[in-house]
C-alpha cells in the first residue's frame, strides 16, 4: 500500500516540478575537460587546462582572470591590445591548479586580447580572437551597456543550453553593439542541487564557457548555492569560484566582505545583496552598507541583484516567505527613496516583471495600481502601463520625479515550475524558460533607455520595457565655484576674494572653514588673497557692525 | 458479474486514493507554501515511510524541517535520527542549533559541547558556542570562544568582527578600549575602509566620550565618500550634543552646500528634501549669533 501510495504522491510531484528538473544529458566533467580542444595551443601542453579561463571583478583599470590546470603549475597571461601581440604579461611563480592573476594598469574601456599558460608553455587561446576583455569605462562615462542576466539557470540541461544559444543568437544579431557582452549578472542557484564544484564545472563553466572568456561574471548567492557555501565562513565553492570586490575596488563603498558588495560600470551602480544567509534586519550590518553606498553614488542608474524574490507568485510566494518579506519590507524603502531603477531576483522558476513601482511593501492583495499622488503604488502616466515605448509608452524617470523602479523576478534561465503566476503588481507573468537582457544607450534627446527585454529559448523576444531618464546632461561633476550671495566675489584668477558692504556697514572679521569645518584663515580686510588655501570647498563667516553671515566658495 | 463489481470496486478504489494523495499534496503544498523546499519535504517523508528505520533519511528531513523554520519537527527528526544509531557528530551541531534558534541555550550548550568533544574544533561551533555563552551571560567563557573564531578564521567577515568587539564590552561595558582595538584589527584584516567597522568605531568612540576622535572620525567620513551632505549633519549633530553650537553651526552650512553641489535628481529624492529640513531644524535649535 505504502507503495502505491507513495508512486501517486510522486508521480503528482513530478507534474508540479520535478520534470523540470530532470538533469538531461550531463557531461562528465573530465571527458569535458579534455575535449575542449578549440582554444588550445596547437602543440599539446603537458598540462592541461580544466576550467576558465574566466574574468572576474573588472574595473576600468584591472580585471582578474581565473582557470583551473589538472596539474600544479605557475600562472601566466599574455594580454595586449593586438590579437597577435600580447606584449605584456602578468604572473605568479607559485605552483597551484587554482590560478588567479590581476591585470593591472590598463586603460579604461579598451580590448585586451590575452592567453593562459605557464612559465614554458600557452596552455589556452583563441585563434579567433574570442578570448579578451573589454575593461569597464570610467564611472560616469554615458554610452552603451549591455548586460546578460541568468537567473536560477544551473540545471546543466538542455533547457539551460536552450536559453542560452537564443541570447547568444539575439546578440549575434544584434543591429547594435553586435556580439558584445559587457557583463553576466548572476542572479544565483547557479548550480543545482546544492551549488558543489562539479556541478559548478557541469551547470556554469561548461555551459558558458565561451562568454566566460570574454565577458565579466558577477553574482549573488542562491539557496542552492548556500547549500554547499558558508556566507558565516566565506567557504565552499562558491566563494571559491567567485572574486568580489570586498574594497570597493570596482567603485562604491567597500563591504569587508564577497556576500554584498558593489561596483560601478559606466554610469550604471550595481549593489549587489545576499538574501539568504546575511541578516536582513534594518541596522543589521548589510543594511548599514547598502544605505551608505546608495547614498554615496552619484550614478545616473542604480541597479541591484539578489536571490530572493521581492515579488512573486511563482513556485515561491512573496507572501509566505520570510526571507523575501523581509527584503521587501527592510530593503525596498530605503532603496526606493534613494533613486533604484531595476531590482533582479530569482528563486521563483518563471519571469515575473512589474509596473513601474514605488512604496509597495504589503501583500499582493494589497497593491493599489493607482498612481503614486492617487495614494497608489504605480509611477507617472505610464507607470501602470506596459513600459513599451511602442505601446503604452515607456516608464519615465526625471530629475524632479525621482521615484520608480521595476521589479524583475527571474529564474527561469533553467527551469520552469509554474506557479499561480497572478501577483497583482506584476505587468507581465510567464511560466517560460529565458534570460534578460538589459541594454542601456542614448535616447537621442540628452537622456537616457534602459531597455530590458525577456528572450525565450526558442529565440523570441516575449516581454520588454524601457525607463527612459531625461535631461542626464545636468549632471555636475565639479563643484560650483560661485559664492551663492552678492556680497562677496571670487577672482580664481589672481586668487583674490573681495567683500561688498552697504552703505555704513563696516567689516570685523572673516573667517575661511575647510570641507571639514576646520577654521584656516582670518582677516579683517575687504580684500583677501586666498592663494596659500588649498583646492576646495570653504564656508566663509562674515562678521560686520550690522550682521553675521555665511557663504561658501569653492578654490581653484 | 463479479468480476465487474470487482473491477468497479477496485476503480473507486483507486480513484478515491487518488483523490485522498491530490489532497494530501494540496494540502502539504498550502501548509508549507514554501516552493520547492515544501515539495522536497513531502519527497523526504515519502522516502521515510518506505524506509523508517533509516536514521539518515530522519536528519535530512530535520535539515529541511530547519530550513523550513519547523526547528520542532527538527528536533524531532534528529532525535530519531539519533535514537535510530546516528553518531555522527555533524547531529550535535543541528541539535545544538535548533536549540539556539529556539532559545533553549542550556540545550545547546550541551549539544555543542558534545559535538566539540567529540572532534577536531572548528571555527563554526566554536561561534555558535559563543553566541551560546553571550545568551547565558557567561561572557567571559563567550569572549575565549570568539577569540578563537576570530584567531583562527580564513575568511573573517564584517558581521565577525562587530560580533566580537560587542561581546568584548558585554564582558566589561567599559572596555571600549578593547572593543576599538578589536574593530581596528578587524579593519586591518578586511581592509581600511570596511564601512560597517568604520561605523562600530565611531559608535564607540562617541559612546566611551572620545569627543576628539570622534569628531576625527566624521571627517574620516566626511573626506572619503563622494557625498558628505549626509555626513555633515550627522557631525553637526554630534557637536550640538556636546555643545559645540558654533562648530554644529559650521557643519550644517557645509552640508546645505554640499547639498547644492548635488545632481538635481539627488536633490529631488526624499532622504535628501528630509535632510533639509532636519538641517534647517537643528540650525533653529542652535544657541547661535545673528545669523541669516
Amino acid at each position: 500500500m505504502i507503495k502505491k501510495s507513495t508512486f501517486l504522491l510522486v508521480a503528482l510531484c513530478s507534474v508540479y516540478s520535478i520534470a523540470q528538473t530532470s538533469q538531461v544529458d550531463l557531461p562528465n566533467v573530465n571527458a569535458v575537460a579534455v575535449t575542449n580542444p578549440n582554444d588550445l595551443a596547437q602543440n599539446s601542453p603537458s598540462v592541461t587546462v580544466v576550467r576558465g579561463p574566466y574574468l572576474q571583478s573588472g574595473t576600468p583599470t584591472t580585471v582578474v582572470v581565473k582557470w583551473r590546470t589538472d596539474i600544479a603549475t605557475q600562472s601566466v597571461v599574455n594580454y595586449g591590445k593586438i590579437s597577435n601581440s600580447l606584449s605584456e604579461k602578468a604572473s605568479n611563480t607559485a605552483l597551484t591548479t587554482e590560478h588567479e592573476v590581476t591585470l593591472s594598469g590598463l586603460s579604461p574601456n579598451t580590448k585586451y586580447y590575452f592567453n593562459i599558460g605557464n612559465k614554458s608553455e600557452v596552455l589556452s587561446e583563441s585563434d579567433s580572437g574570442d578570448m579578451y576583455v573589454i575593461t569597464a569605462p570610467k564611472a560616469g562615462s554615458k554610452q552603451f551597456v549591455r548586460a546578460w542576466i541568468l537567473g536560477d539557470a544551473g540545471t546543466a540541461n538542455n533547457n539551460q543550453r536552450a536559453v542560452r544559444d537564443a541570447y547568444y543568437d539575439y546578440v549575434d544579431a544584434a543591429p547594435m553593439n553586435s556580439g558584445k557582452t559587457d557583463m553576466m549578472l548572476f542572479l544565483g542557484d547557479n548550480a543545482y542541487g546544492s551549488g558543489t564544484d562539479e556541478q559548478y564545472q557541469n551547470a556554469l563553466f561548461d555551459i558558458y564557457d565561451d562568454m566566460l572568456k570574454k565577458s565579466v561574471a558577477w553574482s549573488c548567492l542562491g539557496n542552492h548555492d548556500g547549500k554547499s557555501a558558508d556566507s558565516a565562513t566565506q567557504s565552499g565553492p562558491y566563494y571559491d569560484i567567485f572574486t568580489f570586490p570586498t574594497a570597493a575596488q570596482a567603485g562604491g563603498t567597500a563591504s569587508g566582505t564577497e556576500a554584498y558588495y558593489s561596483f560601478d560600470y559606466a554610469n550604471i551602480h550595481f549593489i549587489i545583496l545576499d538574501s539568504h544567509h546575511t541578516s536582513r534586519e534594518v541596522g543589521g550590518a548589510m543594511y548599514n552598507w547598502t544605505l551608505t553606498d546608495i547614498q554615496n553614488t552619484k550614478q545616473d542608474w542604480i541597479v541591484t541583484l539578489f536571490h530572493h524574490p521581492v515579488y512573486t507568485k511563482g513556485s515561491h510566494d512573496s507572501d509566505t516567505e520570510d526571507r523575501l518579506i523581509e527584503m521587501r519590507q527592510n530593503f525596498m524603502p530605503m532603496m526606493e527613496a534613494n533613486g533604484v531603477d531595476l531590482i533582479l531576483n530569482g528563486h521563483s522558476h518563471s519571469y515575473e516583471r512589474s509596473y513601474f513601482l514605488n512604496g509597495h511593501y504589503g501583500f499582493a492583495n494589497t497593491f493599489n495600481p493607482d498612481e503614486i499622488s492617487n495614494g497608489g503604488h504605480t509611477v507617472g502616466t505610464t507607470g501602470i502601463g506596459d513600459g513599451k515605448a511602442d505601446s503604452d509608452g515607456a516608464y519615465q524617470k526625471t530629475s524632479l520625479a525621482t521615484e520608480g523602479a521595476v521589479y524583475i523576478t527571474t529564474g527561469s534561465a533553467g527551469k520552469i515550475s509554474g506557479g499561480d503566476l497572478n501577483h497583482q503588481a506584476m505587468s507581465v507573468s510567464l511560466n517560460q524558460l529565458g534570460s534578460c537582457v538589459m541594454e542601456v544607450e542614448d535616447d537621442g534627446k540628452g537622456g537616457q533607455n534602459l531597455t530590458v527585454k525577456f528572450i525565450r529559448e526558442t529565440d523570441g523576444i516575449e516581454d520588454y520595457f524601457t525607463i527612459n531618464k531625461t535631461a542626464m546632461d545636468l549632471k555636475v561633476d565639479g563643484m560650483k565655484k560661485a559664492p551663492k550671495s552678492g556680497r562677496l566675489s571670487y577672482d580664481a584668477d589672481k586668487d583674490l576674494v573681495q567683500f561688498n558692504l552697504e552703505g555704513k556697514e563696516r567689516l570685523k572679521k572673516v573667517k575661511f572653514y575647510n570641507n571639514i569645518g576646520k577654521l584656516v584663515k582670518k582677516s579683517r580686510k575687504k580684500t583677501i588673497n586666498v592663494d596659500k588655501l588649498p583646492k576646495g570647498l570653504y564656508v566663509i563667516e562674515v562678521i560686520t557692525n550690522k550682521k553675521t553671515y555665511t557663504d561658501s566658495i569653492a578654490i581653484e | 458479474m463479479l468480476v465487474r463489481l470487482h473491477i468497479k470496486k477496485l476503480n473507486g478504489y483507486f480513484i478515491k486514493r487518488i483523490f485522498l494523495f491530490y489532497a494530501f499534496f494540496l494540502s502539504i503544498a498550502q501548509l508549507f507554501a514554501h516552493g520547492d523546499l515544501s515539495i522536497r519535504i513531502a519527497e523526504k517523508t515519502i522516502e521515510i515511510s518506505e524506509n523508517p528505520n533509516n536514521f539518515k533519511l530522519y536528519f535530512e528531513r530535520g535539515l529541511l524541517y530547519q530550513q523550513h523554520l519547523e526547528y520542532s519537527n527538527a528536533l524531532e527528526d534528529y532525535r530519531r535520527s539519533q535514537s535510530l544509531g546516528n553518531t555522527d557528530k555533524t547531529l550535535h551541531y543541528q541539535i545544538a542549533e535548533v536549540h539556539y534558534l529556539t532559545e533553549d541555550y542550556n540545550a545547546s550548550l550541551k549539544s555543542i559541547g558534545s559535538y566539540l568533544e567529540l572532534g577536531s574544533i572548528d571555527v563554526k561551533a566554536k561561534k555558535l558556542e559563543a553566541q551560546i555563552l553571550f545568551h547565558l551571560k557567561s561572557y567571559k567563557k563567550s569572549l575565549d570562544a570568539y577569540r578563537y573564531v576570530i584567531n583562527n578564521m580564513i575568511d573573517i567577515r564584517p558581521e565577525d568582527v562587530l560580533e566580537y568587539s560587542n561581546i568584548i564590552l558585554a564582558e566589561n561595558n567599559k572596555n571600549y578600549k578593547g572593543a576599538i582595538a578589536a574593530i581596528e584589527s578587524g579593519l586591518d584584516l578586511l581592509g581600511p575602509h570596511t564601512l560597517s567597522l568604520q561605523l562600530k568605531k565611531l559608535d564607540y568612540l562617541k559612546d566611551s566620550g572620545q569627543t576628539k576622535e570622534a569628531l576625527e572620525q566624521y571627517n574620516y567620513f566626511i573626506l572619503e565618500y563622494n557625498r558628505k551632505e549626509f555626513w555633515y549633519y550627522k557631525k553637526a549633530k554630534y557637536l550640538a550634543e556636546i555643545d559645540k553650537p558654533h562648530k554644529a553651526f559650521i557643519s550644517l552650512k557645509l552640508a546645505m552646500v554640499a547639498i547644492e553641489q548635488l545632481d538635481a535628481k539627488f536633490r529631488n529624492m526624499n532622504p535628501v528634501i528630509k535632510l533639509k529640513e532636519q538641517i534647517k531644524s537643528l540650525e533653529s535649535s542652535l544657541t547661535t549669533k545673528n545669523y541669516d
